[in-house]
């Protein structure tokens, strides 16, 4: 079983008697929920617990050229939709700060 | 307690010690769940587990987020049915010296920063503390037989350049005294809390070290070498399955001594 969910590919595999879960071409889960005929459904809600929505862990990027320490500098999204500068006023947002 | 289908959590089981753990714990029957910031190493340590025919899941946590505890030990849970191994192996270092004095006018030059002291409290206590109580919450709701390690360090007796390292470690250490304690005031007697505390152990960020530095290091180990990583797995397992260690911090050190020979 393949699905799309929370922006990220899973696979669903039998292997054996048993079920593995894959994320891209990366292991989440091995050798899970073997003999067990809701195996595969088992599995696929497990994915919802290890991802949950709303919550995409990124790991530090500990090759981004712009670390601080162990801080990452992200600049903002100046092209996002909803971005407001800080020091303007906005007709479809209340103003803040 | 037999490991044998029994269940293990630990955080920072992607690599180092965490690993061996894992892989030890799996090789005497344990279902593993590999709680590691690292994807990747996630990865490598699941298709390992998977040829050793094992079972695991992995789940990239920060064990310094309540949310992030709280979801693999669900995760745990929902995979295997239960919980009865909690290794709190994640851990990081960040040395200085708290002062640095200007060579020429003795005066201080540099003060060790909250950048360098909050993250290693962070990770390594209360990261620490979070998983050790969800870990006991989920074991006392179960009502499964259990064991909860974290890791403390030799280091704990005061190490200089790890005033940030040293003062966590010393915590880990007292933490299974103080938990048990609470424990039989409230009469939970299925959750035994036994903390290990390596010495030099032979992960690969310490055989990378420069050779020189290593050799200094192995001349204060009374045995001669660093600790295996298997070693201290093998510590964790036998706590594991002696019902009589309890409410302790087992040195696993191969007999680390101050210079002059006094033991650490």
């Amino acid at each position: 079983m393949k699905f799309t969910y929370n922006d990220m590919e899973f696979s669903v595999d039998k292997a054996g008697k048993a079920w593995d879960i894959t994320r891209g071409g990366a292991l989440v889960a091995a050798s899970l929920f073997a003999d067990d005929k809701d195996g595969e459904a088992k599995a696929a809600a497990l994915v919802k617990t290890i991802f949950p929505v709303g919550i995409k862990t990124v790991p530090p990027d500990t090759a981004h050229p712009t670390m601080v320490g162990d801080l990452k500098i992200v600049p903002p999204d100046i092209n996002h939709s909803s971005f407001v500068y800080w020091n303007k006023d906005s007709v479809s947002q209340p103003k803040q700060l | 307690m037999e490991i044998k289908g029994s269940v293990a959590v630990v955080t920072g089981g992607g690599n180092g010690i965490g690993e061996a753990v894992v892989k030890f714990l799996v090789k005497k029957g344990a279902k593993a769940v590999v709680v590691d910031m690292s994807q990747s190493n996630i990865d490598r340590v699941l298709k390992d587990i998977k040829a050793m025919g094992g079972e695991a899941i992995g789940v990239q946590a920060n064990v310094t987020s309540e949310a992030d505890t709280a979801k693999f030990f669900k995760a745990a849970v929902e995979a295997f049915g239960k919980v009865n191994i909690v290794v709190a192996s994640a851990g990081i270092i960040k040395d200085g010296m708290m002062l640095n004095l200007d060579k020429e006018t003795g005066k201080v030059s540099k003060k060790m920063g909250l950048d360098k002291w909050q993250p290693v409290l962070d990770v390594n206590l209360t990261g620490t503390f979070l998983t050790v109580r969800d870990g006991a919450e989920c074991m006392v709701n179960g009502g499964w037989q259990g064991i909860i390690v974290p890791i403390s360090s030799v280091n704990k007796c005061g190490q200089v350049g790890q005033l940030n390292y040293s003062s966590t470690k010393v915590a880990d250490e007292l933490l299974p005294k103080i938990v048990v304690g609470e424990f039989q005031m409230r009469g939970i007697k299925n959750i035994r809390v036994v903390a290990i505390a390596p010495g030099y152990v032979a992960t690969p960020m310490v055989a990378g070290m420069n050779q020189e530095a290593l050799k200094a290091i192995c001349a204060d180990v009374h045995i001669g070498r660093l600790i295996e990583p298997d070693e201290i797995a093998a510590a964790i397992a036998h706590a594991c399955e002696n019902e009589a260690i309890d409410a302790t911090c087992l040195e696993v050190t191969g007999g680390l001594c101050y210079k002059g020979g006094i033991a650490k």
